[in-house]
Order: C-alpha cells, then sequence, then structure tokens
C-alpha cells in the first residue's frame, strides 16, 4: 500500500490551484463545499478562475463577490431560504460576468463522461430547453447508432482542479464520506488534479476497519488537508449543520459590494483559526453539531 | 366518514393536495430544501403512503422525520437505508424512469409545459437572473407525473410564453409518452387559488378543482395562458382533521411551511422566531 504522505496545509493550495484555473467545486445546496479552501483561494488572490458546480450557493457567491471567477458554469446557484444569491445575480445583472448555464444532469454526466475518459455521454436529455440551443458546446442532438432514437449528447468536462470537502481520510488520500457526496465522487475521477479538506485526518488502520465508507481511494487524490469545520458556513451532514445565523450575516453583507467588502475584511482575509474564532469558535461549532444530532424520526 | 377540517391555511391545503398526488409505492424525489414539498411527502409516507420510497440529499428511503429549518438533511442522513452519490441516485431513478414525483416550482411557467428558472427578461441581459434549474428540465420530462406548485397564482407566473425555457415537459400525450419511453401521467400544477392540469399537447391546462371560496374567473383572470373551464368544477378535497393535526403538531411544529407563504420583508423575522424555537427544543436558551 502507497506510504507517500498527501498531508498539507491549507496555504499550500496554490502549489495546484493556478491563476486561471478551471476548478470544479463538490458540496451540494448548503451542505459540504469546500469553504476553508474556497476562503484560501480569495486570501491568496487566485483569480481568472471558471468554477464548475452543480447546485451551488455561498461557494460560488463568496468567489464570485472577491473577484477570483472570470468565468461560471453552473446548473444552481441559490442562498435556498435565505434568497438568491446577491453575488451572483449582480455579477451577471449588472457586470455581465460570463456564464455557461448547463441543466443538472448534463454536468453530471459531463463529469462523468471526463472521469471516462470519453469525449461525451448520451442521454433521453433537455429536448426543448433553450440551454441546449443556447450552448451548442455542450450539448449536441444525436441520433442512437443502433436504434436511430434522438438523444442528447452532453460533452465531457474535465476540471483542471476538483476541491471538496469530506468527512474524513488518512494520510495517504483515502476519503471517506459518512454524508452527502453530491457531484464529489465524478469531480475527483475527472479531474486532473484533485484536493481533499476534511473533518479529520486519521490513521489508513481507522479507514480500514470501514472500506465500504471509502468513496474516493487514495491514487485519486492528490493533496489531504485537515479543516475541522471546513465546510462552515455549511454543513458537513450527519456532523454539523449549516449555520443559518452566520448565513443571515452575510447576505446582509452581501447587499452592496461595500458591505461585502467589510465582511471579506472581517472573516475571510485572516487566517482560518481566527475565521472559526470570529462566527463564534467551540461554542458555535457545539450548537451546530448538537442540532445536527438532535434529529426526530415519526 | 372522513371528518375534513374547518381551520386550515392554504398552504395546509396545497400542502395535503401534493400529498395526495403520492401513491403508495412511489418514487419520490426531494430537491432543492423547500419546506412546503417536504411536509406533503412526509405526510403521505406517515399517512396513505408507506411504502413509498422517499430520497434527498445523498439519503435513499430515509425514515419520515419532523421537519426543521436546518436539520432537513442531517435527519435524512441519519435515518437513510442507504447513502448515494447524486450519480447513482440519477443513473438508478431519474434515467430509469423510476422517479414519481418531484415537485418544482418555478419563476414563470406556461401552457405548453414550459418553466423558467433562468431569466426574467432578456437572457443574456435579465432584468432578473433566476437560480437556474437544478434538475428540474430534466425530471419534469423524464419523472411520472410533472407536478408544480404555486403560492401565488398570478399573471406574473403564469405567463403566455416564459422568457426562457430552462426546461419542458416535451412530450405530453400517453402515446407520445410510452413511445419515447417514459411512463405516462399530467402535468399538474397546484396553487393557492386551484389545481389545474394537462395531458394532451393540443390542449389547455383544465382546472381540475377550485379552492374553497375561489371562483373559476378568479382563476381565469390570474392565469396568463388559455385555461379550459368544465361546467362543474368540483371544491379541491379539504384536508382532513387529522391531517392538519399531524402537520401541525407531528411533521411541522415549528411551522417551517408557512415560510413560503410570507411576503419578503416578513421573511427575516419569521426565520429568526423558526431558529429560536430550535434552539429551545435541543435545550438552548
Amino acid at each position: 500500500m502507497p506510504t507517500e504522505s498527501k498531508v498539507a496545509k491549507l496555504s499550500d493550495i496554490s502549489k495546484i490551484i493556478k491563476d486561471g484555473d478551471t476548478v470544479a467545486i463538490g458540496g451540494s445546496w448548503l451542505g459540504s463545499h469546500p469553504m476553508a479552501v474556497i476562503r484560501e483561494i480569495i486570501r491568496q488572490k487566485i483569480k481568472n478562475l471558471t468554477a464548475i458546480t452543480v447546485v451551488g450557493s455561498i461557494d460560488v457567491d463568496l468567489l464570485i463577490g472577491a473577484g477570483c471567477l472570470s468565468r461560471l458554469m453552473f446548473s444552481f446557484v441559490s442562498m435556498e431560504a435565505f434568497g438568491l444569491a446577491p453575488n451572483f445575480r449582480r455579477a451577471i445583472e449588472k457586470e455581465g460576468l460570463p456564464y455557461d448555464e448547463i441543466t443538472g444532469l448534463a454536468v453530471i454526466i459531463g463529469l462523468e463522461a471526463g472521469g471516462r475518459n470519453v469525449p461525451f455521454l448520451p442521454y433521453r436529455g433537455p429536448f426543448g430547453s433553450d440551454l441546449v440551443k443556447f450552448r451548442p458546446e455542450f450539448y449536441k442532438e444525436i441520433k442512437c447508432p443502433f436504434t436511430g432514437e434522438d438523444l442528447i449528447a452532453a460533452a465531457a468536462i474535465v476540471p483542471d482542479v476538483a476541491i471538496i470537502h469530506a468527512t474524513r481520510a488518512d494520510n495517504t488520500g483515502n476519503v471517506q464520506i459518512d454524508g452527502t457526496s453530491g457531484t464529489d465522487v465524478e469531480m475527483m475521477r475527472a479531474a486532473k488534479k484533485r484536493i481533499v479538506s476534511v473533518e479529520e485526518i486519521v490513521s489508513p488502520e481507522e479507514i480500514r476497519r470501514n472500506p465500504a465508507k471509502t468513496k474516493i481511494p487514495g491514487f485519486q487524490v492528490d493533496m489531504v488537508i485537515e479543516a475541522p469545520l471546513g465546510a462552515h458556513p455549511c454543513s458537513c451532514a450527519p456532523d454539523y449543520v449549516f449555520d443559518p445565523w452566520h448565513i443571515m450575516k452575510y447576505m446582509q453583507a452581501a447587499m452592496s459590494p461595500e458591505t461585502f467588502q467589510q465582511y471579506i475584511d472581517e472573516y475571510v482575509m485572516k487566517p482560518e483559526f481566527e475565521y472559526l474564532e470570529a462566527i463564534g469558535g467551540m461554542k458555535q461549532a457545539a450548537i451546530l453539531r448538537r442540532l445536527a444530532r438532535e434529529v426526530k424520526f415519526l | 366518514m372522513t371528518q375534513y377540517a374547518k381551520d386550515y391555511s392554504v398552504g395546509e391545503l396545497m400542502c395535503v393536495t401534493l400529498a395526495r398526488e403520492i401513491d403508495d409505492g412511489d418514487v419520490v424525489v426531494l430537491g432543492s430544501f423547500t419546506p412546503l414539498a417536504y411536509a406533503s411527502y412526509i405526510l403521505a409516507k406517515i399517512t396513505h403512503a408507506p411504502n413509498s420510497t422517499l430520497l434527498a440529499y445523498a439519503a435513499v428511503d430515509f425514515k419520515p422525520f419532523q421537519l426543521s429549518f436546518i436539520r432537513a438533511e442531517s435527519s435524512a442522513t441519519r435515518g437513510a437505508a442507504c447513502i448515494w452519490t447524486m450519480l447513482e441516485d440519477l443513473n438508478s431513478v431519474h434515467l430509469k424512469g423510476r422517479g414519481d414525483v418531484e415537485a418544482i416550482s418555478s419563476i414563470q411557467a406556461d401552457g405548453y409545459g414550459n418553466i423558467n428558472l433562468s431569466a426574467v427578461g432578456e437572457y443574456d441581459s435579465p432584468k432578473l437572473r433566476g437560480p437556474g434549474g437544478a434538475g428540474a428540465p430534466e425530471v419534469i420530462k423524464m419523472h411520472r407525473k410533472m407536478i408544480g406548485y404555486f403560492p401565488n397564482h398570478s399573471k406574473m407566473t403564469f405567463v403566455p410564453k416564459v422568457d426562457v425555457i430552462t426546461g419542458t415537459r416535451y412530450v405530453i400525450g400517453a402515446e407520445e409518452r410510452i413511445k419515447a419511453g417514459y411512463r405516462p401521467g399530467p402535468i399538474r400544477y397546484i396553487t393557492n387559488l386551484a389545481v389545474i392540469s394537462k395531458e394532451e399537447k393540443d390542449k389547455p391546462f383544465k382546472i381540475d378543482s377550485l379552492h374553497s371560496g375561489v371562483s373559476a374567473e378568479q382563476v381565469v383572470e390570474n392565469t396568463g395562458f388559455e385555461l379550459e373551464v368544465p361546467k362543474d368544477i368540483p371544491e379541491t378535497e379539504k384536508p382532513t382533521k387529522e391531517q392538519v393535526r399531524l402537520l401541525r403538531e407531528e411533521v411541522d411544529p415549528y411551522g417551517t411551511m408557512a415560510f413560503d407563504f410570507k411576503p419578503g420583508k416578513e421573511r427575516l423575522g419569521y426565520l429568526n422566531e423558526i431558529l429560536q424555537k430550535e434552539l429551545e427544543a435541543i435545550g438552548y436558551a
């Protein structure tokens, strides 16, 4: 078994993520986005990125607001019950951020094609959708070579880098995800380089005690970063819930570019451990973990 | 004899009407967290559809849980029989045609079965940039039924033609659907005024039922596309006393469902109230 350690510090991400890269961001809705790595991208002022998200929220909105993106591929970006994503809206409505809006299944199937090393995969796709018409570089209407049936080809997506947040990994990058994995596995298979941040780095023996939980084996991972509460203010199910109090603060700050800059200065442009202090430290973490445990079945 | 409730909100009526769309044994997918739809599915599961399989986040066949604003994901995950990636989910359910219901909502909808979650105005320079459709453009075509719910039945939402077709049912008639490899089922919209549905490509939406106190004229006036108005339109079946009790006491005691019906300005305050109750419930003051 491999022994070479892939453990790195948050500040090491610039060894992998470069200006101009296409970066697939794991997580879904308000869950498990690699927020510690996102904040580090902003701290290090890595720019001109093309972000790829399936169902994004504050991850994408924060990168847009901080000026790190020059293009966005998405099927959905929303703060869910908190409202539409403010920076995302402003960038598209007022600032002309170039974007590719692709239907949800097409992004996932495109990533799967990337992972399989084929140029496209066919499916019974969204015929009649304007998005198919608007983005011929991602969709083609084709005929099945066997039956003649009309199908849609989703073009392969091969990101330069995939970044995901997971429950635990060992030092060689065997990754376990206890909760929502979204498209993390597909992104890691498709990408050229892969970074995973985890709640906890554990021993190889501990991984091997529960191999069925390992969703991504180490050979598909290039860098492992320990980042407890690294999805905050998003959830990392089933360990902690998203932080609605912080998200409300974020929504308030993102109302204008000026107040948003204050948010960036106050929360992002400081070391990660200071961020965790600023959001309420251990006390807040305990509440979010407790909420995730106290569920009631009917 | 069924005992119908006398005192219920329009949200509860919509929720129960959506729950009645779930047949026992259905495979039901929960997309983005929308309290009204989640409450409907969970209500169906604990009443008339115990054999339905519910999927949310990565959780498959999760145990029905009490709704909470913050804990839906951890509840579904902790009660799951199986944890899938999104690709496993869509390979097994969506693409295979095994999905029955995955209710959607939309910024605009028209009489052709088109929805718009992308942009109001021009696509490239929109007045309002919407969130995007996530899986909606595909699921409304692939699943057995296309169910939409609209808390504000108005000409702003129900337009003659959507500005952008994010997705469409595409194949509508039963025969056409079977030929194209899909299971037949209606397009049905549940609104705060009525239930309307469409089952043929070349026929307009028809008013199926009117909520208590709503007239057909009122529905027509608030709809921007043609509607078929049958002579005798039944009243939408009211929630039973038991359904209302279950919603208020078991499924949604924190009142998350009412969130969708609050005006934009009141939402934040209401949200804070719910969060406070949730904290108190776990022993934080």
